[in-house]
């Protein structure tokens, strides 16, 4: 080898070593990702959907739905659940679960993420995008539309304008520390959220397996039952009117073939999102037999929903199961809008919306006397009458501690190895304490007041 | 593998014979200047990347020499610099054959981040060194290895460990914890040298004795005492409450006593007084480890080749444990003109670990076994059938599942099999006299198979199918097939590259001035996957396996079937280094690296990282005014300032999700979680070192002193944050905790005597670390301290003042008053403290720290004729240990044996004593909550222990024959050694448990006593 040769390698590996090395960085790594591709953001929202929280049906360890028995309650549940079950939010157990404060916000970090980068996704079409942007707003209204209830006084039973509720986090921004909104706030910015949603999501109707993604009458089934924990009653009838229009059909109970309502192969079912009464929540106790026994001979409900153990105790038929989900589903809307009228004095209308109801509830013989008997009510006595069908067809869905907060907040007792527990008439209680380790890490949350 | 290395290895072989032979008078002279510069190794110091001349080093350094009269018989190489380095400390975790040492150089600089030093071989950094922290080898369910392991120390030359910024700045960011380099051995010039050893090693059983436990007369009337007392945990637990229950006599005996119970059941009870299983002796065993090796190397002018194999089979005293390796290693580095010079190293090895599966269940490691194993339970029925001992189980309270340590050991596997090859190609290429160019590539290729079996009869499996357990419509059942064992092999590879390439000018401008230059450029790409597949009802004969039909998503979550990872990163860096010296007195250096690498989500302004020192030396022992003093031989002063860094890569100013795969309604999809808050401030943790230091030597070096101080200030160190929940994340990590390390480091050699025929010589060297929090953040409602203002290894504990007239513990209060529990933390009636997170913590005291204040060594060497003897001290001393309480007073298990506490624990009879009486949940329920839900009795001080030791780690005496006859028959040289490695250990109480260093894992294999024979032969 000659001096000319050498020089030339030398030159040469210089040269290959001064190369410009981003691209030899620029290295994609399997398994993780920052999205991007329509793809990815939708794999992001599918996340926060397979994570949502069942705080929904947990709540109905505080209603008068279900009780504990002494004798067959597992230590662990005992542990788990009792302090939820006797409204013991001030000195829980070590083990008693918590609210899903944080997954709820994480669900809101994601959806806000997403409206955050909704110009930054690419390879998907502006339909694709312009859905999953709806489909974010909506996951951010509705999680703060449950927040706000768990958290919040009920917007019709205080000032809403001075009552502190939740904190109101729209920007994907974890470095902020804020205290908690008005009751006010937090409804208008839900409020807000669906108009958003509606202008943007597209898909009238998702196949079966992908039913727990909002559609588009999603937007308005929030609005009408948004409304109506607000009393807003005209625009709780005409959303709910709007969701009727969209999915008329009711399960007939009078049948053999009918699917359970509660499922989302049902034909009223419209967002299967959560749970209902998921396993582990149905086997801590059992459902209130005083309910049951209440519900009127010939309502097809006391037996198609429920299933006599002995003469005191009821097994509950629905739930239990991965394919009972339930966000929205018609029953609702039917017995909304009927609520809606009824209030607003158009009793012809909620009588006529019930009727649909009866008809699919009742048995063949007894629907007559019952639509019948509807006529010759006064407006509270109807109203009554909703309300009461209500509690009976969406038993352990998750509504009855939220409808309990907005219309009379009953005394509840509850009797555990003899001793009761009771919550008054109009207890606090009856709005949940944020968890703890959520004031620990944000001392503003314990501000009361505005 | 193997095979194809052989194969490269002959190849070497024969090519540098070849080159051998053709020779030329120019060579030789030439080579022979080569040679008398490998001579001169003494006067420089390896970096990795230069060699530097020791005249001009301004770093600090320290360099070993390895060999068996200095590091003793040892058979990995970070056994080697135990006690042998100021400022290294090195602590065993286990005694386990193969384990890993937790080697700190200059205490630790990351709370989060990797605290282990960086390894360099030849040059090469190697990949996959770090070594699990102890509460990951306290999961005795793995078989840990790091790279290291895979180097046979015969291989080595020395080992040169770089402390200061000066020294390591070159390394860049990989360099924050100290960079160890280690230098193998080559070929010399001459006549081929072979040489052979062989190291025999008996490490004796050590005897439970230690561990205080009870014997079955002790244990036996234990359980009968408890039986009449109130004492209510796990009563039917015990063979004392077994029987009593079978005859029906429980009730009598509770009333009645001893005097009440039937013939029958004395009978029975008395047998089991008459039975001492001695666990020891049955699960452990002497061990015996062997060692071979053969080297051959020699060298002509034109090449040199080094090439050699190795052998070990090492037995660890638990029976059934055991590691071997295999090593070749070839090197060879051939002249090819007077400009070039290209070397080749190729280092293989194969190591197998066996070991049974030891599964999450804690009883089924035979160390914690034989502690708690009742002396009175035999293993065999009388008909040779396993007897299971239902006192053993874990998980659910109620769970029955049938354990026999045997049966496990005979029908259930677990092997790690590891392979590894790293080859380093060189080149050097000289222009002038004073500019030279030198690459070098470096690739390192680390394969390990871990492979599981459980067979159907094992308690493993039993505890599986017992997970399975679903409720179907028609019922519960398992859905694991319920025939068959588990297989679950996990296949892993990583495979490195580096590059090099150096550009370095010495020139010599007048008779003053001296500079050195050096620029270059490196990059590294790493990549590692790994594949695991578990197979169930599986039969090992047929090799058949069955399907199993998971009932739901979660349940398939339970027993995955395949796992899989790959990662891939890829580094550039470029560095600078010079010197400038004036009058062979004052060297100025500095040296300048900018690291980039592709870490995922790092935003291209963090990229590069530029890290940098300045450091000088000043030669005073050369000043005119200092050659008077003529009993100074020689005295520097060094300096050195400089930035190391680190960036953590598991945090991202993005937002980073991991794909997975869930089915909402039935239908599998896609979905990204996003676990991290993105943190969008994230910067370099940063290290500013200052290192001052000295070094004497007196009286003609009869005595050498080095003496250095440095200052580290760690900021910006990555640190858990919690966040408010309501940005969606509960924390993040952010750029927040501080850290200082101040320390001492001494090291002082004498020549103490030195005549003729007798030579005596000693080495003391120790290390002064003091390490502080300076800043650092705890969640808000954790009621245990911050380190803020403490060492990061902080021990807080509750004071405790002896006991009250009921036997609870009473503790110190701040104004000096002895209080109850309840009153110490103002409990409610629920056992929950009324006090605020922050009163709680304030309650804690500062302990001490579980890292050592000093540690070093102190080695002497004494020769004799043809005899050397051998001394080595490692000493750590300052260092504290939250040990496990030998009972627990709320949840003391009757079923197992136990350590004799319990038997001094309070009682109306036993007043005087520091245990605490055994406490039912009903006699003072709120303490009782915090004693045994919340695990408040750990955090009493009595059970934190001092730790401070003195181990002998080497005592070694060595004959080397000289005798005529040998040369005659061509035996150059020959020696035969025996040594006792950790003969002794002098330490602070450590009573109760096995070794000083342990007494934090109960799960720790004792330390070994090991008793090796050894030859050596060269020809």
């Amino acid at each position: 080898m000659n001096m000319i040769n050498m020089k030339n390698i030398f030159l040469l590996s210089i040269a290959l070593l001064l190369v410009s090395c981003d691209k030899f960085l620029d290295i994609q790594p399997t398994g993780k990702v920052i999205a991007k591709t329509g793809e990815e953001y939708r794999a992001l929202l599918t996340g926060v959907y397979n994570t949502f929280p069942t705080d929904r049906s947990l709540t109905t360890l505080r209603t008068d739905e279900m009780f504990i028995d002494g004798g067959s309650v597992t230590s662990e549940d005992y542990n788990t659940y009792f302090d939820i079950w006797t409204w013991n939010d001030i000195t829980p157990d070590e083990k008693s679960t918590s609210w899903s404060w944080r997954q709820f916000y994480h669900t809101i970090y994601i959806a806000s993420y997403v409206i955050d980068k909704q110009s930054e996704i690419t390879e998907a079409s502006p339909a694709v995008v312009s859905q999953l942007v709806g489909e974010a707003y909506m996951l951010r209204a509705y999680s703060y539309s449950i927040l706000v209830n768990l958290f919040g006084k009920p917007y019709t039973k205080c000032d809403p304008t001075t009552e502190l509720a939740v904190p109101l986090m729209v920007t994907p921004d974890v470095e902020s520390v804020i205290g908690r909104s008005t009751v006010e706030a937090v409804y208008q910015q839900i409020l807000s959220d669906i108009n958003m949603a509606k202008q943007k999501l597209n898909v009238d109707k998702w196949e079966d397996a992908l039913k727990y993604r909002f559609n588009k009458i999603s937007a308005d089934a929030l609005m009408a039952r948004v409304c109506l924990y607000m009393g807003r009653w005209q625009e709780a009838l005409d959303a709910a009117k709007v969701v009727i229009a969209a999915y008329p059909e009711l399960e007939d109970l009078t049948t053999t073939t009918y699917t359970m309502p509660d499922k989302y192969t049902s034909k009223e079912a419209i967002v299967s999102l959560e749970q209902v009464m998921k396993s582990a929540y149905k086997g801590i106790g059992y459902p209130d037999a005083k309910f049951i026994t209440s519900i009127t001979t010939g309502d097809l409900r006391k037996n198609r929903y429920f299933k006599a153990k002995t003469s005191q105790v009821y097994d509950l038929l629905k739930g239990g199961a991965n394919e009972c989900r339930s966000t929205f589903r018609s029953a609702e809307f039917y017995l909304t809008a009927a609520e809606a009228a009824a209030r607003l004095g158009k009793l012809e209308e909620a009588i006529d919306l019930m009727s649909t109801m009866v008809k699919n509830r009742y048995l063949v013989a007894r629907q007559t006397t019952t639509i019948n008997s509807m006529k010759s009510m006064t407006q509270d006595q109807l109203i009554d009458f909703i309300l009461e069908d209500r509690r009976a067809e969406l038993c352990f869905e998750g509504h009855r501690w939220f409808d309990l907060r907005r219309t009379t907040q009953p005394k509840i007792e509850k009797t555990f190895s003899d001793v009761t527990y009771t919550l008054e008439e109009g207890d606090s209680r009856y709005t949940i304490v944020i968890p703890r380790e959520a004031i620990s890490a944000n001392p503003l949350l314990s501000q009361e007041k505005k | 593998m193997i095979r194809q290395f052989i194969f490269i290895l002959s190849l070497l072989l024969s090519l540098s014979m070849f080159a051998q032979d053709k020779k030329t008078q120019k060579d030789s002279l030439k080579a022979a200047q080569d040679i008398a510069k490998e001579f001169e190794l003494d006067n420089f110091v390896v970096t990795g990347y230069q060699k530097i001349d020791r005249r001009k080093m301004t770093g600090v350094s320290t360099t070993v020499k390895i060999s068996d009269e200095t590091v003793g018989a040892v058979l990995n190489v970070d056994q080697a610099l135990a006690g042998q380095v100021a400022g290294l400390s090195s602590v065993s975790s286990t005694g386990a054959p193969g384990a890993p040492l937790k080697i700190r150089i200059r205490g630790i600089s990351s709370i989060n981040g990797n605290q282990d030093p960086l390894w360099v071989l030849d040059g090469i950094p190697l990949d996959g060194t770090e070594v699990p922290t102890m509460e990951d080898l306290k999961d005795i369910d793995n078989l840990y290895q790091t790279s290291i392991a895979g180097l046979n120390p015969a291989d080595i030359e020395s080992i040169t460990v770089l402390k200061d910024a000066a020294a390591t700045a070159i390394y860049g960011a990989r360099a924050a914890n100290g960079v160890i380099v280690i230098t193998t051995k080559k070929g010399k010039m001459g006549a081929p040298n072979i040489n052979f050893y062989t190291k025999l090693t008996v490490s004796p059983n050590k005897g439970l004795g230690r561990l205080n436990l009870l014997n079955s007369d002790e244990k036996v009337n234990l359980e009968l005492g408890l039986l009449q007392s109130n004492y209510s945990f796990r009563d039917n637990k015990g063979d004392v409450a077994r029987i009593l229950s079978n005859l029906g006599e429980t009730a009598a005996f509770k009333a009645g006593g001893w005097d009440a119970l039937s013939a029958d059941a004395k009978n029975q009870i008395n047998n089991l007084r008459g039975i001492n299983t001695d666990w020891n002796d049955i699960l452990m065993r002497t061990a015996f480890t062997q060692d071979y090796g053969v080297s051959i190397s020699g060298g002509g002018n034109k090449a040199t080749y080094y090439a050699s194999v190795g052998y070990s089979n090492n037995q660890g005293n638990v029976r059934g444990v055991s590691a071997d390796r295999f090593n070749a290693t070839v090197k060879t580095n051939i002249r090819i003109n007077e400009m070039l010079k290209v070397g080749v190293s190729l280092f293989a090895n194969q190591r197998k670990q066996k070991s049974f599966m030891t599964d999450v269940n804690s009883f089924v490691n035979p160390v914690y076994y034989s502690r708690m194993a009742n002396p009175y339970f035999q293993p065999y029925n009388a008909d040779g059938s396993y007897n299971y001992d239902i006192n053993v189980q874990g998980g659910k309270e109620d769970s029955q599942l049938n354990f026999n340590i045997f049966e496990e050991r005979a029908n259930t596997n677990h092997n790690r099999k590891d392979r590894q090859i790293m080859a380093i190609f060189d080149a050097e290429l000289q222009f002038t006299d004073w500019l030279k160019f030198t690459t070098q590539l470096g690739l390192q290729t680390d394969a390990y198979t871990i492979d599981k079996y459980a067979g159907e009869n094992s308690f493993a499996m039993r505890k599986d199918i017992e997970r399975s357990l679903y409720t179907y419509s028609t019922g519960k059942a398992p859905f694991l097939p319920t025939t068959g064992g588990k297989h679950q092999v996990t296949e892993a590879h990583s495979h490195q590259w580096t590059w090099k390439g150096m550009l370095e000018m010495q020139k010599r401008l007048g008779d003053y001035h001296e500079v050195q230059f050096m620029l270059g450029s490196e990059i590294r790409h790493v990549d590692a996957n790994s594949v695991y597949t578990a197979a169930y009802g599986y039969d090992p004969r047929t090799l058949t396996s069955q399907t199993v039909y998971f009932p739901s998503e979660n349940s398939a979550l339970l027993f995955p079937l395949h796992r899989e990872t790959q990662t891939e990163n890829a580094y550039v860096s470029w560095f600078a280094t010079g010197s400038y010296t004036l009058k062979e007195r004052y060297t100025l250096g500095g040296s300048i690296r900018f690291d980039g690498s592709d870490v995922f989500g790092v935003a291209k302004k963090y990229r590069y990282l530029p890290l940098y020192s300045v450091s000088g030396l000043w030669r005073m022992g050369d000043e005119k005014w200092m050659k008077p003093v003529t009993w100074i031989s020689s005295l520097n002063m060094r300096a050195s300032y400089g930035i190391q860094g680190n960036i953590d890569k598991n945090t991202s100013p993005y937002l980073i999700g991991i794909f997975n795969r869930r089915s909402i309604l039935g239908q599998s999809e896609y979905v990204i979680n996003a676990e991290t808050a993105p943190n969008p401030s994230l910067k370099w943790e940063k290290t500013r070192n200052v290192n001052v230091g000295f070094d004497f030597s007196f009286l003609k070096g009869k005595i050498n002193f080095t003496v250095d101080y440095y200052y580290r200030r760690s900021s910006d160190l990555i640190g858990l944050k919690m966040l408010p929940l309501e940005t969606g994340f509960s924390s993040t990590t952010i750029n927040w905790a501080t850290m200082q390390n101040k320390g001492w480091e001494f090291a002082i050699s004498t020549r103490n005597i030195w005549t003729k025929n007798f030579h005596w010589t000693t080495q003391l060297n120790f290390g002064i670390n003091n390490n502080k929090v300076l800043r650092e953040t705890v969640a808000e409602n954790s009621t245990y301290p911050s380190r803020e203002g403490y060492p990061v290894g902080a021990i807080f504990a509750l004071e405790t003042a002896g006991l009250d007239n009921q036997g609870y513990p009473l503790f110190r209060n701040k104004n000096g008053e002895a209080v109850t529990l309840t009153e110490l933390l103002d409990l409610n009636p629920q056992g929950g403290s009324k006090l605020s997170a922050e009163e709680q913590r304030s309650l804690y005291k500062y302990m001490g720290t579980v890292d050592p204040k000093v540690s070093g060594g102190f080695i002497n060497t004494f020769e004799y004729k043809q005899w050397t003897l051998g001394l080595n001290f490692t000493f750590n001393f300052g260092m504290k240990v939250r040990v496990t309480p030998t009972y627990n007073p709320t949840s003391f298990d009757r079923g197992l044996n136990t350590n004799h506490d319990v038997l001094n624990r309070w009682t109306v009879d036993n007043k005087n004593t520091i245990f605490p009486t055994l406490m039912n949940s009903s006699d003072r329920p709120a303490e009782y909550v915090q004693y045994h839900d919340l695990n408040l009795y750990n955090m009493l001080d009595t059970w934190v222990r001092n730790c401070n030791y003195v181990r002998l780690q080497s005592l070694r005496l060595a004959y080397k024959f000289d005798m005529k006859w040998m040369k005659r028959i061509g035996i150059k040289n020959a020696s035969v050694s025996v040594e006792g490695r950790n003969l002794f250990v002098i330490a602070s109480n450590y009573n109760n448990y096995l070794d000083p260093e342990t007494m934090g894992n109960p799960f720790a294999q004792p330390i070994s006593r090991d008793i090796i024979f050894g030859i050596n032969l060269g020809f």
